[in-house]
């Protein structure tokens, strides 16, 4: 909205034409009064139209007590929820269920799903799933991979990225509180085995192809267990930057 | 000895010439040599004007070339999905114009022969491949199709070899089936004598590019259609869904117009397109313009209706579960189709008289109800609305109990699925 404000931007230095510019400036702001409205009733009933997600991601995209292998899509970033949906369709992230539900679906449709869930009140609480089962050996584990990652093995820290409170960065990394560890499990284990795939170049992939399996229990069951209360959003944009490359998102990674 | 040996071959003589006359009188009715026969020559440029590449373009979209020749997230047109028939699996084949691995060294002689007889310079083509539609498409479609194909991006994808079982696996059998199952097609104008421009063009699109019998066709033996443009509906082989039959009968409830609008858009206030038929719309229908739209309508409800199928058998024996159907439809379904089935406009469909609840096959109302569905983003209904799985929610005894109530209130089906059929419908196949 606010580049399309500035788009039509007059010259100054004519002051001729200041009344044709008030004009254009008056008319346009009424064509975004329109647009914003229109936009508002558009995105009114989206809730409505997606009772097939609603059925597994909770009405808001909350998330539904006690789903081991289902996330809650509740306030994070509207690229990365994007991102999955496209995945889905293309069949670089597997799940059958999901396929079938957006494998028809054009992008302009995706990107009024993702901009809805990111807009919902984030869900930071911890994942209802029941207690982890979390040995000391294993949070002594998780909290050194969380914190400071293992430069050895080339292993960023999970904070590095997804932000000290674990609540994702705009635009296009997600939370990793509120997650059933079931869940976390299961996405390093796709990626580990070639079964997930992020775009190019593919970070994830390669961090969890490094983590030993007893790593990726543990780092998972901890994080399973971090709690914030609701509502807690992503980093914004440009406040941390993350130090490698991750599909198209910024880093600080300098280029080979 | 060699006189008994020779009064033998005598004897046998006749049974001998007789299965020689079959046979030739066989392979006479499948066409004869002329399909074997692929036109020599090299590749030669094609004429190519904007006007001719824009309607080769859309007729690959009526054609709906890319839902087969293109595999999930895959280079369109560049093949490699997979066909799982009761024989093996057939790869579709790259159309890209690279020189070894795709279509760039052949002639627009040879791609006509191959679009209407199924034989090319690799040998008999499997039925998967609906040759005997393509029969009926008129030069100048097939040659704007060749050139808008010979434009694409050429792109290395060497086929992936079929995994069929022996005899299907060797082509020359192929000659056989064809001998048993394969009859070239009377051409399109020959059979139009007295009909109407808008339906001819309508049987063109249905019977010939569309190839709408290739799910909607009843299938025989060996999976033979059982005659061409026979749109008489069944399951369809390999995918697990209920095609509907279509003809006036079938079609009553919607006018022309909304036939129409509804294989543009995927949507009307009688129900969305799901399961295959989404496939269809996205991959095709969407992009048909409104003339063409209607002619297929027009000529759908046109056809003369079907005698009704029988009921697919269940499995036997199991007694009711004792779960209330009406009380899982109050609880999971009325919210949105309604106390009386009767739904709310194009958000949520009715079951009244919809095709999942008349069908004699419950194979749909299952699949539905197990894992929801969304209909295609198309220019007409760019912002679907959804049904939920309830795979998660209900069990299959729950799901056998309301699908049986649903058919038989709104249906006048006496359904008497049991959990195990419902069991038996799990999976999901999206390739």
């Amino acid at each position: 909205m606010v580049s399309a404000a500035e788009a039509p931007s007059v010259p100054a230095a004519l002051p001729w034409c200041s009344v044709a510019r008030l004009r254009t400036r008056a008319a346009f702001g009424f064509a975004l009064l329109f647009a914003s409205a229109a936009a508002n009733a558009a995105t009114e009933d989206i809730g409505e139209r997606l009772a097939a997600c609603a059925a597994c991601h909770g009405k808001l995209g909350e998330g539904v007590h006690g789903a081991e292998y289902v996330p809650h899509l509740a306030g994070k970033p509207a690229g990365y929820l994007l991102e999955q949906l496209r995945h889905f369709r293309d069949g670089s992230r597997v799940n059958a269920q999901m396929t079938w539900l957006v494998r028809f679906m054009d992008d302009a449709y995706m990107e009024e799903i993702a901009a809805f869930y990111a807009a919902q009140p984030p869900r930071t609480r911890a994942a209802d799933t029941g207690a982890a089962d979390l040995t000391d050996a294993m949070r002594t584990t998780a909290e050194r991979l969380v914190t400071h990652g293992d430069p050895e093995r080339n292993v960023p820290a999970c904070t590095a990225c997804h932000g000290t409170a674990l609540t994702g960065l705009e635009p296009g990394v997600p939370a990793l509180v509120g997650l059933p560890a079931e869940y976390l499990i299961a996405q390093l284990g796709n990626w580990r085995n070639g079964i997930r795939h992020a775009t190019a170049p593919d970070c994830m992939g390669e961090i969890a192809r490094s983590l030993a399996p007893e790593d990726i229990r543990a780092v998972s069951e901890w994080l399973s267990q971090q709690s914030h209360p609701d509502g807690e959003r992503p980093a914004p944009a440009g406040t941390l930057v993350p130090p490698r490359a991750c599909g198209t998102l910024p880093h600080a990674e300098v280029a080979p | 000895m060699s006189r008994r040996i020779g009064f033998f071959l005598l004897a046998l003589l006749p049974l001998l010439l007789a299965a020689l006359a079959v046979g030739g009188v066989l392979f006479l009715r499948q066409g004869g040599f002329a399909p074997y026969r692929i036109p020599p020559g090299a590749a030669h440029p094609v004429a190519a004007t904007a006007d001719v590449l824009a309607r080769g373009e859309y007729v690959a979209e009526l054609g709906n070339c890319v839902s087969c020749h293109t595999t999930r997230g895959g280079v369109p047109f560049t093949g490699g999905l997979a066909f799982k028939t009761d024989y093996g699996t057939i790869f579709s084949t790259n159309l890209t114009p690279d020189p070894q691995t795709g279509l760039g060294g052949w002639s627009v002689e040879e791609f006509r022969h191959t679009m209407r007889n199924g034989v090319s310079r690799n040998g008999v083509l499997y039925p998967v491949f609906p040759y005997a539609h393509f029969a009926q498409v008129d030069d100048a479609d097939l040659d704007a199709l060749f050139a808008w194909l010979q434009h694409l991006p050429p792109s290395v994808r060497a086929a992936t070899p079929n995994r069929l079982e022996f005899p299907a696996s060797w082509r020359p059998a192929l000659i056989g089936w064809r001998m048993l199952h394969y009859r070239p097609a009377p051409a399109l104008a020959a059979s139009a004598a007295g009909e109407s421009p808008q339906r001819q063009r309508g049987r063109y699109l249905v019977d010939g590019l569309g190839h709408c019998a290739m799910c909607h066709g009843t299938r025989g033996s060996m999976g033979a259609a059982l005659a061409q443009g026979d749109l008489a509906g069944g399951r369809i082989p390999g995918l697990g869904w209920y095609a509907p039959p279509l003809d006036a009968t079938q079609l009553q409830r919607y006018s022309a117009a909304e036939l129409a609008d509804y294989l543009r858009s995927g949507t009307s206030v009688h129900g969305s397109v799901y399961g295959p038929m989404a496939e269809v719309v996205y991959g095709s229908l969407r992009h048909l313009d409104a003339d063409d739209a209607l002619a297929m309508a027009s000529y759908l409800k046109s056809v003369p209706a079907h005698a009704a199928a029988p009921a697919p058998s269940l499995a036997l024996g199991a007694s009711s579960s004792g779960v209330s159907g009406a009380d899982v439809y109050r609880e999971h379904c009325a919210d949105c189709h309604g106390r009386e089935g009767r739904g709310d406009g194009t958000a949520y469909p009715p079951l009244v008289d919809a095709v999942a609840v008349i069908a004699p096959d419950p194979a749909n109302a299952v699949r539905m109800i197990l894992y929801g569905g969304m209909a295609p983003t198309t220019a007409g209904n760019p912002r679907p609305h959804s049904m939920p799985p309830f795979v998660e929610q209900l069990d299959s005894a729950q799901i056998a109990a309301v699908a049986n109530y649903i058919r038989a209130t709104w249906g006048g089906r006496s359904s008497n699925l049991t959990a195990p059929d419902v069991d038996a419908l799990h999976g999901i196949a999206v390739d």
